[in-house]
């Protein structure tokens, strides 16, 4: 019986406040119904002080026998998991109260879903990765269908539930083997003992290969994409958000203590040959089936596939170079989608139908800031300069080219000049065509408004000035590389 | 003052574009005169780069570096040689006249409008005066949304189309650049074990990429991937397409700007990067470079000759014209080079003021058919004597700015290419014939157009407007050496490497 230290239970500090915080909205939302009104502020409080804790404990490394790694590169992801629930819940506010759904359930869900986040995403045993994954998923098959009424919902959550459940049995099915064939759950064991052996044996191949496709599911690479239009499109659009950035971040990361691990780079051509298939695979089937959508959640979604198409670049080079470009790619893909969702979720009327792009024609001038925050986001989403994503791409190519996959730079920029197309769409509708004969109605809210003005001017600064980014990006991957 | 004054003068559009925007947007006038003072006020300070600059020194001048992305050897570099010197002024003199070229224009979103020219503003001077190649890349790539914005917004009926496909062409070249660069910084790790993009660290070392080896060798591929980027902005044919389309539907003050500024971005491009950092790969694409240029010249002659739109023409003859920067280029003699420089100052010039001349005929008529008009001299004597003095200048007039870039371009070449020679100059007696025959069938013959008989002849503001422009023409066409004095050091030491 493990008995923890207080060293552990510092260590998990954040997680431990945001598991109270949600605990207790369950509790108010059972005894006094009456104060749902000022729940996503107790969410937002709750998140605020495990980032708080987060940087002000000491991060101690191991802890808990071993089994998580509470270090730099752990509060780098837990700080961006946790800015990008604070954008999720800012949108959330507003938009269940306009959908009348509001109750304390969601945020407590949205909350232990972080929590199962940075569990995965902190941890180097392959057991509590696969505890965090599910107490990740299993909030969000709720979520999704969190809009009752609206059949889309429904339809979202029933898919991301059986996606989910396939993938985790991959996961697990792939942990299994990895165990049998290196007799341990350990990541460092297993990595070091793969990296030795100079190559993959048969059920260490087999495994990883599970375990990847595990992953590729919550990270909706090509050929595990295909739940990602359904479900973006009919879930809440702040649970939208979340799904395309938080679960995403946390399977990257561990896809990366994996392949750095295991020193798949430079052991393991069949490796780089799957990897480098899929993140080209999904960057083209990505951006080219986004031209055809015509709705905007839709075409993100598919936008989404193409930019872990991207990240996947990073994580095929890994070591410093793509570490840090792994993480950069997260923050700026998180600042953009919030930007980009939070907008969205502002200009829209009914959640039961589709958010069309030509619903937003006009719109440029009749919300400018929304709309502005919007174009910026998309842009920085194209890959033009001056904004993150911008630099972000940068940071990854650099990195690609480096390790001399020029290849790969050349098919990634190809593909974002591809993705520029349908990004543009949205941007001349809002600005170069005139508002619709039926204008919809869109409820305008100061708080999603300020959230995408956030996101937005986060996406212009951090493009101009990426080194505090870097920097961080670059100590926190030192421990993983060291 | 002078330390930072490079950096700041190309900050100051965005600068005076962020005081723009807490006025309100109804105030149309005062976001006008703040956007004049301010251009204005530009200008004036960047005469101080030319009086400032010392033209016997070949090296940059102006040259200011503040620390920005360390980690990989990234800084904001900038400096200013002849070259680009002349090109930074050109932008800057624009400024203004295109703000006083909209002043009347009765449109929507006029806030908007200038916010934007600010923001290129800033992005075209960048790209002159970038020392470091991941700043360079930005600038010129941030000259993509403004632009983008300027078509599809208040451009004509085809906008969008125009504008997309503005943004795609240009961003088409681009990506590969990006990668190109990343090459190159990744090169220079290999010969020194330093980290940079820098572009004066660049000279050191990337002329050593191997060219042999076929087409795969990386030189090449690099040279080829710069190539692109600048081929598709000049536009050397047959990547020209986008300018029409982008021309015809730009707003006339765009079309300036894209016309005047945003074209020579190519042919500086292929002079800064692919000239002097790729010299080998230079000599082995010479005589691509020069057939397409050839081609580009006739080609741009013959169809804008048959063009009914007058903006089309102007912008087919921009096809030629920038034809023969591309070919003194190619010939590589320091007269040709030094005839291109002035040729791409010359065209911005001569173009800019016939698309702002064209764009005063419209605002009274809303038409640019050729054929709706005809007998124009009658009713607009002082307009008809204008665009004539322009159109000599373009078609290349002793005396006017033309003859000058087009004498040197031409000499200069002789030596080493005289076919390339004889076919360009078919090509200039080919634009004297398209420009002229345009001129007669506007302005000579009765005025058979019952609408053009009330027409008003060129107003006080207008004339303001391309002043600056005649008086350039004219003076670059008597006496070109205050011009050619600046460049030719750097031109010399360009031409050494």
């Amino acid at each position: 019986m493990l008995t923890p230290t207080h060293a552990d239970l510092v260590a998990i500090a954040p997680e431990i406040i945001l598991t109270i915080t949600a605990g207790l909205l369950l509790i108010v939302e059972a005894f006094l119904p009456g104060l749902r009104r000022h729940f996503s502020g107790l969410a937002m409080v709750g998140v605020l002080a495990a980032i708080w804790a987060r940087l002000h404990f000491e991060l101690p490394g191991a802890v808990w026998a071993g089994m998580m790694q509470i270090d730099e590169l752990a509060a780098f992801v837990d700080i961006y998991i946790l800015v990008a629930v604070i954008f999720t819940i800012a949108m959330a506010g507003p938009f269940l109260r306009r959908t009348e759904t509001e109750v304390g359930e969601f945020y407590a869900l949205i909350l232990l879903a972080t929590v199962g986040a940075m569990v995965m995403a902190s941890s180097v045993n392959l057991l509590p990765i696969f505890l965090g994954l599910e107490l990740l998923s299993i909030p969000l098959y709720v979520l999704n269908a969190f809009l009752r009424r609206s059949q889309v919902s429904v339809e979202a959550g029933l898919k991301y539930f059986v996606v989910g459940a396939v993938a985790s049995a991959f996961l697990v099915y792939g942990i299994a083997l990895l165990y049998g064939a290196t007799a341990s759950t350990d990541l460092a064991v297993i990595g070091s003992q793969v990296a030795s052996s100079g190559q993959l044996n048969p059920l260490v191949a087999i495994g990883l290969a599970m375990i990847v496709g595990g992953l590729a599911f919550k990270l909706a690479l090509v050929p595990c994409h295909a739940w990602a239009p359904d479900v973006y499109q009919g879930g809440p659009t702040p649970v939208t958000a979340f799904l395309a950035v938080v679960p995403k971040g946390a399977a990257l990361i561990v896809l990366l203590r994996l392949a750095d691990g295991m020193d798949l780079l430079h052991i393991s051509p069949q490796w780089v040959a799957a990897a480098a298939g899929i993140a080209v695979a999904s960057q083209t089937l990505g951006n080219i089936v986004a031209i055809v959508q015509s709705d905007v959640k839709r075409m993100l979604a598919y936008s989404g596939i193409a930019h872990m198409g991207y990240a996947m670049v990073a994580v095929i080079v890994a070591g410093a170079d793509g570490g840090a470009a792994v993480l950069v790619y997260l923050v700026a893909y998180t600042l953009m989608n919030m930007g980009a969702f939070a907008s969205i979720a502002m200009l829209s009327e009914r959640e039961d139908r589709p958010h069309f792009i030509n619903d937003l024609r006009g719109q440029g001038y009749k919300r400018p800031i929304v709309a502005l925050a919007l174009t910026t986001c998309l842009f920085s989403l194209a890959g033009v300069p001056p904004f993150i994503g911008f630099t972000a791409k940068f940071v990854v190519f650099r990195a690609a080219v480096n390790e001399g996959f020029v290849w790969l730079a050349v098919i990634g920029v190809v593909n974002s000049l591809v993705s520029a197309f349908y990004y543009l769409r949205v941007v001349y509708a809002m600005y170069m065509q005139p508002l619709p004969r039926r204008e919809p109605k869109f409820q305008f809210s100061f708080q999603i408004a300020t959230a995408a003005a956030v996101a937005a001017l986060g996406v212009l600064i951090l493009g101009i000035y990426p080194t505090p980014i870097l920097e961080a990006a670059q100590t926190a991957i030192l421990v993983l590389v060291r | 003052m002078d330390q930072h004054l490079l950096f700041l003068l190309t900050l100051s559009p965005t600068i005076f574009a962020i005081l723009l925007l807490p006025i309100p947007k109804h105030w149309k006038r005062v976001h006008r005169v703040v956007t004049l003072i301010g251009s204005t006020v530009i200008f004036a300070v960047s005469t101080r780069l030319w009086t400032g600059f010392n033209p016997d020194n070949p090296a940059f001048q102006f040259v200011d570096q503040h620390q920005w992305i360390p980690q990989f050897g990234i800084s904001i570099h900038v400096g200013l040689d002849g070259i680009s010197l002349l090109l930074v002024l050109l932008t800057t003199l624009l400024l203004p006249v295109v703000v006083l070229a909209a002043w009347s224009l009765n449109i929507e979103h006029i806030k908007s409008l200038h916010i934007t020219f600010l923001l290129l503003a800033t992005g075209m001077m960048g790209t002159f005066v970038s020392l470091d190649l991941f700043l360079f890349y930005i600038f010129w790539e941030i000259t993509l949304i403004p632009m983008y914005f300027i078509i599809g917004v208040w451009g004509g009926p085809r906008r969008i189309y125009a504008a997309v496909k503005f943004f795609i062409f240009t961003m088409v070249g681009s990506v590969l650049m990006l990668v190109a660069i990343l090459y190159l910084g990744w090169f220079h790790h290999q010969q020194t074990g330093v980290w940079s993009y820098d572009y004066l660290d660049f000279l050191q070392t990337a002329p050593l990429l191997s060219v042999s080896g076929g087409w795969l060798a990386p030189g090449l591929l690099v040279f080829a991937a710069f190539a692109l980027a600048f081929a598709i902005k000049v536009p050397i044919f047959p990547f020209h397409t986008w300018l029409p389309d982008a021309h015809v539907e730009a707003p006339t003050t765009g079309s300036v700007l894209l016309a005047g500024v945003l074209l020579k971005m190519g042919a500086y491009g292929f002079m800064r990067f692919n000239r002097a950092l790729l010299p080998d790969a230079w000599d082995i694409f010479v005589p691509l470079i020069l057939a397409l240029a050839v081609i580009g010249i006739i080609y741009g002659a013959l169809v804008a000759m048959v063009q009914p739109d007058v903006k089309k023409l102007v912008a087919y003859s921009s096809v030629s014209h920038m034809g023969f920067v591309m070919l003194g280029l190619a010939a590589g003699t320091q007269a040709s080079t030094q005839g291109a420089v002035l040729q791409m100052v010359n065209h911005g010039l001569t173009t800019g003021a016939l698309f702002l001349l064209v764009g005063m005929i419209y605002e009274r008529t809303y038409t640019r058919l050729i054929a709706d008009f005809g007998g124009l001299a009658t009713v607009m004597p002082v307009y008809t004597g204008i665009f004539l003095v322009v159109t000599l200048g373009s078609i290349g007039l002793p005396g006017l700015n033309g003859f000058v870039g087009e004498f040197l371009i031409l000499a200069g070449a002789w030596q080493n290419y005289p076919l390339a020679v004889v076919l360009a100059g078919l090509g200039i007696i080919l634009g004297a014939v398209y420009m002229l025959w345009m001129v007669q069938r506007i302005f000579w013959g009765p005025l058979d157009n019952p609408k053009n008989e009330g027409l008003s002849d060129i107003r006080f503001r207008e004339l303001m407007v391309v002043a600056p422009l005649l008086v350039l023409i004219v003076w670059i066409g008597i006496y070109p050496t205050t011009f050619l004095n600046p460049m030719e050091a750097a031109v010399r030491l360009l031409l050494a490497r």
